[in-house]
């Protein structure tokens, strides 16, 4: 019983984890049609200034406030300078995204060279349930996961902010005849999305560790769980990350390890293949 | 899926919508066409003496290298055939590249088959097996699959695959499997030097002429206008699925030809070769030289591993930035490569299948 307990927990907090690096993923592939290789370069990015936070002696969550701030900011900058001219052609997208991705990544590798570095978590400890132990920082980051998803699903469906994104997603020629303006719109998702992917990044350097090619990590297994999850929608990828997330922490309990990473791969890619439209069809929130 | 659709058609119309641009940023050059002077062949012609001499000039430890780099720009060939001509963005070659690897090193570790009649031939048919059962189950199907779809489905290929032979203790799990022994005709073996390097670079220009005939073919022609207009080649009659399968296939088994003689140059095979990042290179060099044509692709990989090897002494840590910020101005300011300095548009779409009369009345009888 506790085991099964322990590996729920497990479970559940790696499938946080790829919910919280997809969101931003997913807002930025579904509200503008570009799948950006570079998110996992602002996951990275998030990770580092936590770690530069700690570096200098700061209270470590003083850098897990300042990362989605920092690389929002640095996401508005990239669209308004590059991004914005790859909307036409979403394979030219990827390979510039892709591009600036290889920037960020080695400038970072030099930064920290090619090592490991830990940060500890702001929160340590366990929580004691009876005779079982959860680790106290990874309960908070399933915390937070669930409250950044209600904050997004809420400021998309409920404030004119998210009715103006809906909107240029929805019909771009219409809404700039609407008096929205379009670029500007454009320019906050992709920040907004990349702000995620800095929080996520700020978040998860305690569990593991900062090293330059911690993004590329997830990056794949983001993709794949944007395009299960659906393309179009908010909850689309959010529920796909969910399955691949749940699944690749899930299957290596049943089956040999190096299988279990494959196999869900490649479940996913037949998945996609005769449901393209994803779990959830749709546009909108 | 109609935003991925709507997608397309609207990455269609801006490639149709680039063309003048680009024509007119090319005006110099396409004035030379005019001239009736052509570009291309001088190219080519300059690249093969330069790489017939090359031996002769360079210090043994450079002629390996340059012939890693032959062996690479074959590679690079075969994306291109896949990219640049049919516009289907593989983002997984290195699977076709490093299974055909692997695939021979097991045949020389396992059955001590090096013979090269036979272990090349081999690595040419994993190559194409894999793009086969890759590109048949991505390509084809009862709904056309998006762009996205194909460049995501061949990259979680690639990247699935690296994760297998890292974990697969039979392939030599991390390290991969070292010292395989050497290529053979007869008793003579194939180790690096000259030798090797006049082999690799016969076998580079024999599938050189094979793809330059393939791609101004009737073929050529089909697949050109499959990657301007995908629905209009479509419309026409053609089947454009089965089109893009066969490319995508030749273009594995191209990969797998220069996977199997990377294997044996290097002496050892491991799971970077199939992987994301050997993908994605092959991509670069592409993108460097001029996707679209045959001697950009041989131009790019020459160029990127010939900088990255000057570099790697004194830069080694920004050389991969250098690199980054270069990409990004090739991609948004010469998208059809370093080749379009001097190569002008009209030239690089070139003209199909035999002499212009002839090919005109084809055209005709393949589009009822």
């Amino acid at each position: 019983m506790a085991n099964a307990f322990v590996a729920a927990f497990e479970i559940l907090s790696f499938g946080a984890i790829i919910v919280l690096i997809v969101l931003g993923l997913g807002i930025i592939a579904s509200m503008m049609g570009i799948f950006n290789f570079a998110q996992g370069e602002f996951v990275l990015l998030g990770a580092y200034i936590t770690y530069l936070a700690y570096a200098k002696g700061l209270p470590i969550w003083t850098g897990m406030v300042a990362a989605p701030f920092v690389v929002g900011a640095l996401g508005f900058v990239l669209e308004a300078l590059i991004i914005r001219r790859f909307y036409a052609a979403p394979i030219v997208a990827m390979l510039g995204t892709y591009a600036l991705g290889l920037i960020i990544r080695e400038s970072v590798r030099g930064l920290i060279g090619g090592f490991y570095l830990t940060v500890p978590e702001p929160i340590g400890g366990s929580i004691d349930i009876g005779a079982m132990h959860i680790s106290a920082w990874r309960f908070t980051i399933i915390v937070i996961t669930l409250l950044v998803m209600a904050g997004c699903y809420l400021l998309l469906s409920r404030t004119s902010f998210g009715l103006r994104v809906r909107a240029t997603l929805e019909n771009p020629a219409l809404a700039r005849a609407s008096g929205i303006s379009t670029p500007l719109i454009y320019g906050a998702t992709f920040a907004f999305g990349a702000a995620l992917a800095g929080l996520a990044g700020a978040l998860i350097v305690p569990v593991f560790s900062l090293f330059a090619d911690l993004g590329l990590r997830f990056l794949i297994q983001g993709f794949v769980a944007v395009m299960v999850g659906g393309v179009g929608s908010f909850i689309g990828p959010v529920a796909g990350a969910g399955v691949i997330g749940t699944l690749s922490a899930a299957l290596p309990w049943v089956i040999a390890p190096v299988v279990a990473d494959v196999l869900v791969f490649v479940l996913a890619i037949v998945f996609i293949k005769f449901r393209p439209q994803g779990l959830i069809a749709g546009k909108g929130v | 899926m109609p935003k991925s659709m709507s997608v397309v058609r609207e990455a269609i119309a801006a490639d149709v919508g680039d063309e003048p641009v680009d024509a007119m940023a090319e005006g110099a050059a396409a004035g030379q066409d005019r001239a009736g002077r052509k570009i291309l062949p001088i190219v080519e012609g300059v690249v093969l003496v330069a790489a017939l001499v090359a031996p002769l000039l360079l210090q043994d430890y450079l002629t390996v290298f340059a012939t890693r780099v032959i062996i690479l720009a074959l590679f690079a060939l075969s994306f291109d055939l896949v990219w640049g001509y049919a516009g289907i963005m593989s983002f997984g070659q290195a699977l076709f590249f490093g299974s055909a690897g692997y695939g021979v090193a097991l045949l020389a570790r396992d059955l001590d088959i090096t013979n090269i009649f036979l272990v090349l031939p081999a690595g040419t048919m994993i190559g194409l097996a894999f793009a086969l059962l890759l590109g048949g189950f991505l390509l084809l199907g009862r709904h056309p699959s998006s762009v996205i779809f194909v460049s995501l489905g061949t990259l979680t290929g690639s990247y699935a695959a690296d994760r297998l032979a890292r974990g697969w203790y039979y392939l030599g799990g991390q390290n991969g499997i070292p010292s395989i022994a050497p290529m053979t005709v007869g008793s003579y073996e194939f180790s690096e030097g000259p030798a090797f390097y006049y082999l690799v670079l016969g076998i580079l220009v024999v599938v050189y002429l094979l793809c330059r005939y393939l791609v101004r073919s009737q073929f050529g022609l089909a697949l050109a206008g499959l990657r301007e207009n995908e629905q209009r080649i479509a419309f026409f009659g053609y089947k454009a699925q089965h089109l893009k399968a066969i490319i995508f296939a030749i273009g594995g088994a191209v990969a797998g030809l220069a996977g199997s003689l990377y294997a044996f140059h290097e002496g050892f095979v491991w799971p970077n070769m199939v992987g994301v990042v050997v993908s994605t290179q092959v991509v670069l060099y592409v993108l460097f030289g001029g996707s679209g044509t045959l001697i950009g692709a041989v131009i790019g990989a020459v160029i990127v591993e010939g900088v990255s090897f000057w570099l790697s002494d004194n830069y080694r840590e920004i050389w991969p930035i250098i690199l980054g910020v270069l990409l990004l101005l090739v991609i948004l300011f010469r998208p059809l490569g370093l080749i379009s300095f001097v190569l002008g548009e009209r030239e690089r779409v070139g003209s199909f299948g035999g002499t212009p009369k002839e090919s005109k009345k084809e055209k005709r009888n393949a589009a009822p």
